[in-house]
């Protein structure tokens, strides 16, 4: 991995007798694109919140650019950008007043004020909107307005938070297109998402679970993790008709850990010695007649589903 | 890193302006009911009693009691409404409120005053609201006291009263009500229409979640502040100017003092009142909370700031609470300058406690406000 842009060791955030994280530690190499993952309530904003110096950590540390988030506060707004999940644009102003309000904020002015927003209004192709109130904009503009806001300074580090929620899959395409664009030029960005595409584009992923962080890694060194690939078990993709039919029987058939629908198919983690055919008269015996079965690896959904699922038991065997 | 202690101001200045002009409900909520209130207390506040009913029971019937009737309409306090026959019927009126007041004339009355025995005249006061009996009762006694003296000079042969008392008044000759508490009325409705409006401009932010991304930023906590209170601070001054032109054209209250030195005074108690917005803002977690808090300051400063009630026959406690509150110190400036047309240094320790005020309320607000959250 690159040099560190982001540290964080034992970080954690205690609301009262609540913990919200619980000593989250990982980096974020410089230039690299972090995908932080997590059910909704896991704590993911509260890990933003506390790297960008608004929230005061309980215990632990977390340095961005060797600059510690809770003592050198001042010296890390300079060089971050934050995108909230809100899209936190003023309604009553335009796109164009928006972008001026942020380079003022963060102290630009005169030419390179406009030359900045100009620059930005380009690589976002907002030019059509800029004297368009940004109460008026559709979700899509409105979040690259917000990107672009966020950018307006220039930043080393940008977190954004949920910036696709809500957002076609069209923009959404476009947006990550930005992003990569962005790391090119050097920037490292810190990234919450839903989306398990989203997740795979990423450099590095991390998932936080009840406020534990129980993995992070390149996407594929997760995939090759043995909890998620037991020994003795194969990864099968079936194509048949009637998927909701099929899913019944096939979580009745022994030697099937596990049964999920991904769109027209069905991903299965059965026992090695459980033969194709085997399958095949058990979906003829619900009345399906045809299937196509073959062989894939895990996805990183199946890494995050095995790893919660794990720890869920853990944590129930320790209580 | 050492931080510029306005950082971000023209930022905030630039986008609240644009906001508050563009939000034309925040505008119409901050002109609209202040100067509806100014004129309804302006009208409500007059306390100058004039022409109270009385009902007349006259039992003499000669040319000299109505004469005495006369003089009682002659006042312009009472005007009379009706004659009785009887002191029940007289009661009776009063307390189903037909009649203010009622004069009672005895039988003997003119022969009694010419013989010089002493007539008695009955007067029934509604002592319910105590301000308008009292006028009441000083209109009558005024006038029994005249036609009393009146007799005895022409029983002496004296032509003038052995002391008789010239007084002036200054400030307010007329003694009209209205220019004593118009320039409290502007104090109190200042306060009013000014107050919510910081606070409410904070606490939308922090509901919005953009206030998020403004502590996120580089942004001191001074421009912050700073950036929310000027726009409002000169909204505030165009409203206190039309409250002044109202003052002054409507009821006809000039400004006897220099009109600069009070635009002075009102442009600090503005700013005393908006920092105090902005300190509601701070503890307030959303808008319903900043409304009633700053409701809170509301009642203290009509009743303990010498608006209505005089500061110097309060309780200490309450003139203490008065003590603590800008609108004491606008209220009691505004009457010197108006009213009395006094010179700065007659007034300059309430204006410097007021500059002391604000200075110290908008530092503190400043101070509590925290850069993070949680």
């Amino acid at each position: 991995m690159a040099e560190a842009m982001i540290e964080c060791d034992g970080l954690t955030k205690r609301f009262g007798t609540f913990t919200a994280v619980d000593h989250v530690s990982f980096n974020v190499g410089k230039g690299s694109i972090f995908g932080f993952l997590g059910p909704n309530g896991s704590g993911k904003s509260t890990v933003i919140r506390m790297l960008c110096g608004i929230l005061e950590p309980s215990e632990g540390t977390a340095r961005i650019d060797g600059h510690d988030v809770a003592r050198d506060t001042e010296s890390i707004k300079e060089i971050i950008g934050y995108m909230s999940q809100k899209f936190s644009l003023y309604d009553e102003l335009t796109v164009d007043e928006n972008l001026i309000f942020s380079g003022k904020l963060y102290g630009l002015h005169g030419r390179d004020l406009t030359k900045r927003r100009d620059a930005l209004i380009a690589i976002t192709h907002l030019e059509p909107y800029v004297n368009r109130r940004a109460a008026l904009l559709s979700g899509g503009w409105r979040q690259r307005l917000a990107m672009a806001c966020s950018l307006m300074h220039q930043p080393t580090v940008l977190f954004l938070d949920e910036p696709t929620a809500g957002i076609d899959p069209v923009a959404r395409r476009e947006l990550w297109d930005l992003l990569f664009e962005f790391t090119a030029n050097g920037m490292t960005l810190f990234v919450t998402t839903h989306y398990m595409d989203e997740a795979e584009r990423c450099d590095h992923v991390g998932y936080i679970y009840m406020s534990k962080l129980i993995v992070w890694g390149e996407p594929d060194e997760l995939k090759k993790m043995p909890e998620v690939n037991p020994p003795g078990t194969q990864r099968l993709d079936v194509t048949c008709d009637h998927v909701t039919t099929a899913l019944q029987a096939m979580r009745q058939m022994r030697g099937v850990h596990s049964a999920t629908v991904f769109g027209q198919s069905m991903h299965l983690l059965v026992d090695e010695n459980v033969r194709r055919d085997e399958i095949d008269q058990k979906l003829h015996s619900v009345g399906i007649g045809h299937a196509e079965i073959h062989e894939i690896g895990p996805s990183l959904e199946d890494v995050f589903v095995t790893l919660s699922a794990k720890y869920a038991a853990e944590e129930e065997k320790a209580a | 890193m050492k931080q510029k202690p306005f950082r971000g101001l023209s930022a905030i200045l630039f986008k609240e302006f644009i906001v508050v002009w563009r939000d034309p409900m925040t505008l119409f909520f901050m002109f609209f009911p202040p100067l509806v209130e100014m004129i309804a207390f302006g009208y409500a506040l007059d306390t100058d009693v004039k022409h109270m009913a009385l009902v007349i029971l006259n039992e003499d019937r000669t040319v000299e009691s109505r004469q005495f009737i006369d003089r009682f309409v002659n006042t312009e306090t009472f005007r009379v409404v009706g004659e009785v026959q009887s002191i029940e019927e007289m009661s009776s009126q009063i307390r189903k409120g037909r009649a203010y007041a009622g004069l009672q004339i005895p039988p003997k009355f003119t022969q009694n005053v010419r013989t010089g025995y002493p007539a008695q005249v009955q007067l029934l006061v509604d002592g319910s609201n105590s301000t308008t009996a009292l006028q009441a009762l000083n209109t009558a006694l005024s006038v029994a006291l005249t036609q009393s003296i009146e007799s005895l000079l022409h029983v002496t042969g004296r032509h003038n009263v052995p002391i008789d008392i010239r007084p002036q008044m200054l400030y307010n000759p007329a003694m009209k009500s209205p220019n004593f508490y118009i320039p409290g009325v502007i104090g109190i409705v200042l306060q009013i229409g000014t107050t919510f409006a910081t606070a409410m401009a904070v606490v939308r932010e922090r509901e919005k979640g953009t206030l998020e991304t403004l502590l996120v930023s580089p942004l001191s906590r001074w421009g912050l502040m700073l950036g929310k209170l000027v726009p409002y601070l000169c909204i505030g001054m165009t409203m206190a100017t039309i409250l002044f032109l109202i003052m002054r054209f409507l009821f006809g209250v000039p400004i006897a003092g220099n009109v600069l030195a009070m635009m002075f005074a009102t442009l600090v108690y503005v700013f005393a009142l908006l920092s105090l917005g902005l300190l509601v803002a701070t503890q307030a977690e959303n808008q319903m909370q900043a409304l009633q808090m700053s409701m809170v300051f509301m009642l203290p400063s009509v009743f303990f700031s010498g608006f209505v009630f005089p500061r110097e026959t309060m309780p200490w406690i309450f003139k203490a609470v008065g003590a603590l509150l800008p609108a004491t110190y606008f209220i009691s400036l505004a009457r010197a300058i108006i009213l009395r047309g006094a010179h700065f240094f007659e007034y300059w320790p309430h204006l410097l406690i007021l500059l002391i005020m604000s200075i110290l309320l908008f530092a503190f607000c400043a101070l509590l406000f925290r850069k993070k959250i949680g």
